[in-house]
C-alpha cells in the first residue's frame, strides 16, 4: 500500500474542508484533503446559494447573525467573481406578524446587522412582481454566490500554495495507535487503489457525514442531517433575494441566482444524510409560500427539485432541528472524549467557512507550533481556468456597473456575443461554449457530473436534452485517447439522464413535462441510447455508483 | 406589472429549445449576425436584468418579421421579448439620428408629400443624392422608398362627397401615414368599397400608429402616440363603431403590439384595440353575417398574392383570400415566402439592406415567376420592396376588391 | 364554413387534411405551430422491437383492442403509408422500407434503431448492409455541434460493423459562425459548396477504401434526394443519412412535402393562435375559437378532426396540482390515477411513465368518449398523440399511429 504523510489529512471537500487546506497552506502547513465525491459534492454543492447578511439570524441566532455579516464584506473583497450584489429583503406580508418589523430592525442593530427601511413603492419599483399587499420592507447586504466556483477558486488557491487535494477519494478507516488518531486509510474511487496516509492530526470536515467519520475513530458527534428542499424556477422573477421577515421557517426565501431563482428551503430531519427523499407536499407547501411573495408563484415553471442535508451539529436537547444554532462548533476531541489527534469542526454555514476555518487553523496552527497569522481575510482567490475567459470579458461592457469584478446576470451572454459563439454552444439554456466544457474536462472533470457543477452545463430549462448529448461526445473525444471507452461514454450519459430525471420527478407539470417528454424523443427515439446498454460489459464496474449521493464516478 | 404584463414575460417559460423558431427565421437563414430567435429571445432573455447594462447587441438583426411566434409550438412570444430587448437598449444608449429619422414615418411623411412632392421624388430617384443620404444617413442607396403623393389622403376626403346620404351604419377609417402621404389610393378604395356596402365613413384626426417607433425601440415616443390615438378613437370604440385599416401594421399594432409592448392594459386601450379590424377580416365578418354585397363583376385574371408578417401577426388566417375568393374570375396564387425582409424600416438600412433582399429573395422569384404585371399585399412597405425589386407593379387588394365592384377611385 | 377543420399540423392532423381535401372538401388545418414532425427523425416508425412490424401490429390489435393501430385497422395502416410514399415519390423524396421487416439504421450516437420506412437518402445505413465487412465511414463537421463521429464509430464497431470516424473541413462560405443542422442543409442545396464537400469525400474514399458514408442529415432541406445522388456520384461511395437532435432536418422535410400536398389540394393552414375553447350544441362541435391578437378569431366547420397531440405535442397539459387537461375542446381524458403513478422511477424504464399515455378515449370511429363512455361529440375525431393508451415513443409507433389514425379520419 502506498504511503503517504503529512502534517494534516483533512477530510472533506466541501467549503469548510477546502477552506481549512487553505489557510493551513497559506501558513506553510502541510496538508492532505480528501473528499469522496468532486470539490462541493456534498452540501456546499446543494445549497440555494445565498451570501447571508445575517438578517436571518438576528432573533434566534445573534452570534450567528454577527458572524454572517462579517463575513459577508470579506467574502465580496476575496471573490468578486463568485458573488453577485443582488442586496436583500426581508419583507411582511399579510401572513406575517407585523410587531416583528421592530423587532426585527432593533435585532439587526444590535447584531451588527446592517438594514434600512425602504417603501413599498420603492421595493415595487425595483422588483415589480412581488406582493403588493406586502406592507414593510427591509433591505440588507444578502447577496447569491456560485459556491461550486467559490470552492473550486480556494481548491485552486490551496493547490498553489501546496496542499494536496485528492477528490474521489473515501476513507475507509481512521487508523488509531493507542487513544491517538495517527491516519487514516483511503481509498482511490477511480482505481479502487488503497493509501495510507499518516498525520499529526485529522481534520473531520465532513459536514453531515462528520458522525460518520468521527465514528472510525470511535468518538461520538451527533451530526443532525438537516434536509433542506430547494426548487429552482427557470427565470429570475426577481432580481434581489426576499425573506419573509419573521423567524426562519420553511419556503420563506427566493435567491436569485445566475439565471434561476430558488425558493427554499424545507427543514426536515432525516436519520441519515445519504438516505432522502423529495416529498410532494414539500414541493405543493413552497408554492404555496412562493405565492405570498410572489403572486402567481404557481404559474411560472419550475426547473428542478433538490435537497442538500445540513451539518446541525446538536450538543443538548433543542426542541426543533431549526432551533439548533447556525453558528459552528470545533471539537477537540482529546479534550472531549479522551482521543487525540482528530478534531471536528461541524455546524456553521456556507457564508462563514473562512471564518470556521481562520479559528481551525488558528488551533491546529498553535499546537504544531506554528505562528503565521492568518492571511485569508484579505488574499482575493484565484479564478479557474474553465472560468476565466468568461470572467475576464466583464470589461467588455461600457458601462462601469460592468466593470466590477463582480458576477454579473448578463455575463455569459455578453462573453458569447463578443465571441461571436452562439453557434459553439455546447449548453445552449446555460450559455457554456465548447471551450469552456473542454477546458473543464482539461483541468480534470471526469464526468458529466463534475462538468455541470464546474460550468453549469444541463442546468437550465431543458435539464440536458441536448447538452448532455454533446458533452458526453466531447469528453469522449477528448480522453478516448486516455482509455475513456464507448461504454464509459454512454453509460455516463444513462446515470447523468437519471440523476436529471430524480430532481425532475417532483416538479414536472406544464412545460416542464412537455420538456421531459422531448428529451425522452431525442435519448430514447432519436437517439436510442438504451439499445446501447447491452454494450456494457456486465459486472464490468465501468462504472460505480456511489451508494451516498448517487452520481457516477467514471474510471479513467 | 400586472397579470398580462407578466405573461408576455413569462412567455419565455414555455420555451422548451426545440429551435423550431430558429430553424424556420428568415433573417437567421441568410446572416450569421443574427444568432436566432431562440438564441436573443427566451434563451437570452434569462439573462437580461432590468437593472443592468445590455449584454447582447445582435438582437437589434430582428427584423420583427413575427414567422418565430407563428410556427413556435409552445407559445414564447419571441418577437415581443426581442422588441423589449432592443427597447432596453436604445434607452441606454440611445438611437442613432438615422433610426430617429425613418421611425417617424408621419413626420418624414408631411415633409415630403404636397405640390413639392415631384421635386422630392425626383431627388430621391437621383443616384447621387441617393449616395449621399447612404453616406450621411445611412439609408441603402437601393432601399425602396415610396413616391411621396402631391396630395393627401386626408385632404382628398375632407372634399370627398359620399355618393349617398341618410342614416348609415357608421365606420371609422385608420388610414395610417402610407396612405396618407404616399398612397392615397388606398385610402380612396377603401372609402368608395365601404361606402358601397352602404356605410358612413369616418375619419378621425390620428397620429403614426407607432409602429417605426416600437421596432426601433424608441417606446416612449410610441406610447405618446398610442396614447393620443386612442383619445381620439375611443369614443367610437366605446360606441360600437368599428375602426378598420388597409395597413395591417397599423390595425395589428392598435390592436395588440402598441398594448403588449408597452404595457399598457386599461379598458380604453383595450376597447380599441378589440375595436379595430383589418379591412378585409372586417369584410369577411360582413360576408359571414351575409352583409357583403357580391355584385362583382368578374375580373379574369391570376394573380400573385403576399401575405405579409404583419397580417399573419393578426392570426387571422387569409381575409383577402376569403373576399377576393368571392370575385368570379378571380384567382389568387399565395405566396408561401416567410416574408418580403422590408419589415417596416429593417431593409431601407445600409448596414440590413442586403439581408433583407436576400431574405425575400424566394417571393421576389415567385412574383417574378408568375409572369404577371401585378401582384397584391396588404402591406405598403412589403409591397415597396416588392415592386422594387421586382419591378412587378403592387396594389393594396382593396384596390382590387374595388375594381371588381366596378368603383371608380 | 369549413367542411373539415383540423387542429393540429403534425402528421396525423396533415394526414387527415390531405385525406379529405382529397375527397373534395374544404379543408383548413389550424395550429398553434410546428411540433413533433420537426422533432423526430423523419422516418416512419411503426413498432419498434419485432422483426415483422406488420405482424406485430396484427398481435398488439388483438391484445389491446384500445390501442390507436386497434381503432384504426389494419387497412388504414397501409393505405396511409402507401399515400405518404405516394407524395415522396412525387416530390422526388421517395421512402424505402417494407410494412414486414424492420430496417435497422444508426442513431447519431451509433445505436441501430428499428424503423419500418425512410427516406431514400439514409437507406444505405441499414445494418443488414453495414454488417457485409466492407468498411464505412462516419463524417462530420467539428462546427456542427450535433452529430460526434467518434463515438458513433465505436458504438457501430462494438456491433460488429467496420466503421472509421473522420472530421471534413467545412467547405469555403460567406457564412463565419453557427453551423446548424438547418443551415449546413441550406449550404448543401449550393453547388459549390456541395462540390468541395464531395471532393473531400473522394478523397476519404480513395483513402479508405469505404464502401459507404454516413453524414449527419443536412443533406439539403427541398432537394434532399438530389443532393444525396449528387454527393454519392462525386464520392464513389454509397453514402447515407443519420438523422440529427431537433430540430430534425429530415423531419422538415416530412413536414414539407405534406403541406405542399395538402397546398396542391387547395387546403389552408393557418399557424399561430391556439385553439382554446369550444362551441356545441347538444353533441356538435358548432365552432372553436383561437386566440388571436386583440381577439379570439371563430371557425366554423361540419366536421372537426383534433390532432393536437399528447403531452408532446402540447394537446395534453398537467397542472403543479397533478390535474391533466385537454386543451383545445376540454375533452375528458384518461389519465393514470394520482400524480403518485406518473412516473417509473427510471427515466428510461423500458415500459415508460404512464402519464405519457394520457389521451383521449375514443370510440371505433375516434370520436371521444367520456369516463362512462359516452359519446361526447359526434362530428369530432381524435387522432395521434392525442389518443388514449399508448405510448408512440417507447413503443416505436409515433408515425405510425399517427398515420394510421390520421389516414382513417381522413377517410369517414
Amino acid at each position: 500500500m502506498q504511503t503517504l504523510s503529512t502534517d494534516v489529512l483533512v477530510i472533506g471537500g466541501g467549503a469548510t474542508g477546502t477552506g481549512c487546506a487553505l489557510d493551513l497552506a497559506m501558513r506553510g502547513i502541510r496538508c492532505i484533503l480528501v473528499e469522496k465525491g468532486d470539490i462541493t459534492h456534498g452540501t456546499t454543492g446543494r445549497y440555494h446559494g445565498l451570501l447571508h447578511s445575517g438578517g436571518r439570524y438576528v432573533t434566534k441566532d445573534p452570534q450567528s447573525a454577527t458572524e454572517c455579516a462579517h463575513e459577508n464584506a470579506i467574502l465580496r473583497r476575496i471573490m468578486p467573481h463568485c458573488i453577485e450584489q443582488t442586496s436583500g429583503f426581508f419583507v411582511i406580508t399579510p401572513w406575517d406578524d407585523e410587531s416583528y418589523g421592530d423587532v426585527f430592525v432593533t435585532n439587526c442593530h444590535r447584531t451588527g446587522v446592517p438594514v434600512q427601511e425602504i417603501s413599498v413603492a420603492e421595493m415595487l419599483r425595483r422588483e415589480p412582481a412581488l406582493n403588493p399587499r406586502i406592507s414593510r420592507v427591509f433591505e440588507v447586504h444578502d447577496g447569491s454566490a456560485d459556491s461550486f466556483l467559490a470552492t473550486h477558486s480556494v481548491a485552486l488557491a490551496a493547490r498553489e500554495y501546496g496542499a494536496e487535494i485528492r477528490t474521489y477519494h473515501n476513507v475507509v478507516e481512521l487508523v488509531r495507535v493507542g487513544d491517538r488518531v495517527v491516519g487514516a486509510i483511503v481509498e482511490d474511487l477511480r482505481s479502487g487503489e488503497r493509501i495510507r496516509i499518516d498525520c499529526t492530526y485529522v481534520l473531520n470536515a465532513a459536514g453531515a457525514w462528520a458522525g460518520k467519520i468521527a465514528a472510525m475513530a470511535g468518538v461520538t458527534v451527533t451530526v443532525v442531517p438537516g434536509k433542506g428542499t430547494m426548487v429552482a424556477m427557470n427565470h429570475r422573477m426577481v432580481n434581489t433575494v426576499v425573506n419573509r421577515c419573521k423567524l426562519p421557517s420553511d419556503g420563506d426565501i427566493i435567491v436569485p441566482i445566475h439565471t434561476v431563482a430558488v425558493i427554499g428551503t424545507t427543514d426536515v430531519h432525516v436519520p441519515d444524510p445519504d438516505v432522502f427523499g423529495i416529498e410532494p407536499e414539500e414541493i405543493q407547501f413552497m408554492l404555496d409560500e412562493g405565492e405570498k411573495l410572489i403572486p402567481g408563484f404557481r404559474q411560472y415553471r419550475a426547473l428542478r427539485a433538490w435537497a442538500g442535508v445540513r451539518p446541525l451539529y446538536k450538543d443538548k436537547d433543542v426542541a426543533s432541528d431549526r432551533d439548533i444554532p447556525r453558528t459552528f462548533k470545533l471539537l477537540d476531541h482529546e479534550e472531549r472524549d479522551g482521543v487525540s489527534g482528530i478534531l471536528s469542526i461541524v455546524g456553521g454555514k456556507w457564508t462563514t467557512y473562512r471564518l470556521m476555518a481562520e479559528q481551525t487553523v488558528n488551533e491546529l496552527a498553535r499546537r504544531l507550533g506554528n505562528t503565521q497569522p492568518c492571511r485569508t481575510a484579505s488574499e482575493v482567490l484565484p479564478v479557474p481556468r474553465f472560468e476565466h475567459r468568461a470572467h475576464a470579458m466583464v470589461t467588455v461592457s461600457p458601462d462601469p456597473a460592468a466593470q466590477t469584478p463582480h458576477y454579473w446576470l448578463g455575463k455569459p451572454l455578453a462573453l458569447v456575443e463578443s465571441e461571436h459563439a452562439a453557434g459553439d454552444l455546447i449548453c445552449e439554456c446555460e450559455l457554456v461554449t465548447r471551450d469552456r466544457i473542454i477546458a473543464a474536462i482539461d483541468a480534470g472533470a471526469h464526468n458529466l457530473d463534475d462538468i455541470r457543477r464546474d460550468v453549469r452545463m444541463g442546468m437550465g430549462p431543458c435539464q440536458g436534452g441536448w447538452c448532455i448529448y454533446r458533452t458526453a461526445n466531447l469528453l469522449y473525444e477528448r480522453r478516448c485517447a486516455d482509455g475513456l471507452s464507448h461504454t464509459h461514454a454512454n453509460e455516463a450519459m444513462l446515470h447523468f439522464l437519471q440523476e436529471r430525471w430524480k430532481g425532475l420527478t417532483p416538479v414536472l407539470w406544464g412545460d416542464q413535462l412537455r420538456q421531459a417528454r422531448l428529451d425522452e424523443l431525442i435519448y430514447a427515439g432519436v437517439l436510442g441510447i438504451h439499445r446501447l446498454r447491452a454494450l456494457a460489459e456486465p459486472g464490468g464496474g465501468l462504472v460505480t455508483q456511489h451508494p451516498a449521493i448517487a452520481t457516477e464516478y467514471v474510471q479513467a | 406589472m400586472d397579470h398580462i404584463e407578466l405573461s408576455l414575460t413569462q412567455s419565455l417559460d414555455h420555451c422548451i429549445k426545440c429551435n423550431i423558431c430558429t430553424s424556420a427565421c428568415p433573417v437567421a437563414a441568410v446572416t450569421d449576425a443574427f444568432p436566432g430567435p431562440k438564441y436573443v429571445g427566451p434563451q437570452a432573455q434569462r439573462f437580461r436584468h432590468a437593472a443592468q447594462p445590455s449584454p447582447d447587441a445582435s438582437v437589434d438583426y430582428c427584423s420583427g418579421c413575427r414567422v418565430c411566434n407563428q410556427v413556435c409550438p409552445t407559445g414564447v412570444r419571441i418577437a415581443e421579448l426581442n422588441a423589449r430587448a432592443r427597447a432596453q437598449i436604445v434607452a441606454e444608449r440611445g438611437m442613432p439620428l438615422r433610426n430617429r429619422i425613418i421611425a417617424r414615418s408621419g413626420l418624414v411623411g408631411r415633409l415630403s408629400s404636397g405640390p413639392h412632392a415631384p421635386l422630392v421624388n425626383f431627388t430621391l430617384n437621383f443616384a447621387p443624392a441617393r449616395w449621399m443620404i447612404e453616406r450621411v444617413m445611412g439609408i441603402h442607396r437601393h432601399a425602396p422608398l415610396p413616391k411621396a403623393s402631391t396630395y393627401t389622403f386626408r385632404r382628398w376626403f375632407k372634399r370627398h362627397k359620399p355618393a349617398t346620404n341618410g342614416r348609415r351604419p357608421q365606420v371609422v377609417y385608420f388610414h395610417g401615414c402610407s396612405t396618407n402621404y404616399y398612397e392615397p389610393h388606398v385610402g380612396k378604395a377603401a372609402i368608395v368599397v365601404l361606402e358601397h356596402l352602404g356605410f358612413e365613413v369616418i375619419v378621425p384626426p390620428q397620429r403614426c400608429c407607432g409602429l417605426p417607433l416600437l421596432s426601433n425601440g424608441d417606446f416612449p415616443a410610441a406610447q405618446s402616440h398610442h396614447e393620443y390615438n386612442v383619445a381620439q378613437l375611443l369614443p367610437y370604440a366605446r360606441a360600437g363603431i368599428p375602426i378598420v385599416g388597409t395597413s395591417t401594421s397599423c390595425t395589428l399594432t392598435l390592436k395588440e403590439e402598441a398594448p403588449e409592448l408597452l404595457g399598457l392594459h386599461g379598458d380604453d386601450i383595450h376597447a380599441v384595440a378589440a375595436g379595430t379590424y383589418d379591412i378585409f377580416e372586417f369584410l369577411r365578418n360582413l360576408y359571414e353575417q351575409g352583409r357583403l354585397r357580391t355584385d362583382f363583376r368578374p375580373i379574369e385574371r391570376e394573380l400573385p398574392y403576399h401575405p405579409p408578417c404583419q397580417l399573419r401577426a393578426h392570426r387571422i388566417g387569409r381575409p383577402v383570400l376569403d373576399v377576393l375568393g368571392l370575385v368570379p374570375g378571380l384567382r389568387l396564387r399565395e405566396s408561401r415566402a416567410e416574408c418580403c425582409g422590408i419589415a417596416g424600416t429593417y431593409g431601407i438600412k445600409r448596414e440590413k439592406y442586403q439581408i433583407a433582399m436576400d431574405v425575400g429573395k424566394s417571393l421576389f422569384d415567385f412574383v417574378r415567376a408568375s409572369g404577371q404585371d401585378l401582384a397584391l399585399c396588404d402591406s405598403e412597405t412589403c409591397r415597396w420592396q416588392i415592386s422594387g425589386a421586382t419591378g412587378v407593379a403592387t396594389r393594396h387588394p382593396i384596390e382590387l376588391l374595388a375594381e371588381a365592384y366596378g368603383l371608380a377611385v | 364554413m369549413y367542411d373539415t377543420i383540423v387542429i393540429g399540423a403534425g402528421l396525423s392532423g396533415m394526414l387527415a387534411a390531405i385525406g379529405r381535401a382529397e375527397r373534395g372538401e374544404k379543408v383548413l388545418v389550424l395550429a398553434k405551430g410546428h411540433g413533433a414532425t420537426h422533432w423526430s427523425t423523419g422516418c416512419i416508425d411503426l413498432l419498434a422491437d419485432v422483426d415483422d412490424p406488420l405482424a406485430g401490429i396484427a398481435q398488439l390489435a388483438i391484445q389491446r383492442p384500445h390501442h390507436p393501430y386497434a381503432l384504426a385497422g389494419p387497412a388504414m395502416i397501409e393505405q396511409g403509408i402507401a399515400r405518404v410514399r405516394t407524395i415522396g415519390e412525387a416530390a422526388d423524396y421517395p421512402f424505402a422500407g417494407n410494412l414486414n421487416r424492420n430496417l435497422l439504421l444508426p442513431t447519431a450516437l451509433g445505436a441501430l434503431r428499428p424503423t419500418a420506412f425512410a427516406p431514400a437518402t439514409m437507406i444505405a445505413g441499414d445494418a443488414r448492409q453495414l454488417r457485409d465487412g466492407r468498411p464505412t465511414l462516419i463524417a462530420g463537421f467539428a462546427e456542427l455541434r450535433d452529430f460526434f463521429p467518434p463515438l458513433i464509430a465505436a458504438n457501430l464497431r462494438a456491433q460488429g460493423i467496420a466503421a472509421e470516424a473522420a472530421q471534413l473541413a467545412l467547405p469555403p462560405t460567406q457564412r463565419q459562425h453557427d453551423f446548424s443542422s438547418v443551415t449546413l442543409a441550406r449550404l448543401c442545396e449550393q453547388p459549390a459548396f456541395r462540390a468541395n464537400l464531395g471532393e473531400q469525400l473522394a478523397a476519404h474514399v480513395r483513402k479508405g477504401g469505404y464502401a459507404r458514408i454516413g453524414l449527419p442529415a443536412i443533406l439539403g432541406l427541398r432537394h434532399a434526394t438530389a443532393v444525396v445522388r449528387d454527393l454519392q456520384n462525386r464520392a464513389g461511395a454509397l453514402i447515407f443519412e443519420i438523422p440529427t437532435l431537433p430540430v430534425s432536418v429530415a423531419g422538415m422535410r416530412l413536414y414539407q412535402i405534406l403541406e405542399d400536398e395538402l397546398l396542391r389540394l387547395g387546403g389552408r393552414i393557418q399557424l399561430g393562435g391556439f385553439v382554446q375553447r369550444a362551441e356545441h350544441i347538444g353533441d356538435t362541435l358548432v365552432a372553436v375559437f383561437s386566440e388571436a391578437a386583440a381577439r379570439e378569431q371563430r371557425h366554423t366547420a361540419r366536421h372537426w378532426v383534433l390532432a393536437t397531440g399528447g403531452i408532446l405535442g402540447g394537446g395534453v397539459r398537467a397542472t403543479p396540482e397533478g390535474y391533466l387537461y385537454e386543451t383545445a375542446l376540454a375533452l375528458p381524458l384518461q389519465t393514470p390515477d394520482g400524480r403518485a403513478g406518473w412516473f417509473a422511477p427510471r427515466f428510461l424504464d423500458e415500459h415508460g411513465h404512464p402519464v405519457f399515455q394520457s389521451g383521449v378515449r375514443v370510440d371505433q370511429r375516434l370520436r371521444p368518449l367520456d369516463a362512462a363512455g359516452r359519446l361526447v361529440y359526434e362530428n369530432v375525431q381524435v387522432v395521434g398523440g392525442a389518443l388514449a393508451g399508448y405510448d408512440p415513443i417507447r413503443e416505436g409507433c409515433l408515425e405510425g399511429a399517427a398515420i394510421a389514425t390520421g389516414w382513417a379520419a381522413g377517410q369517414a
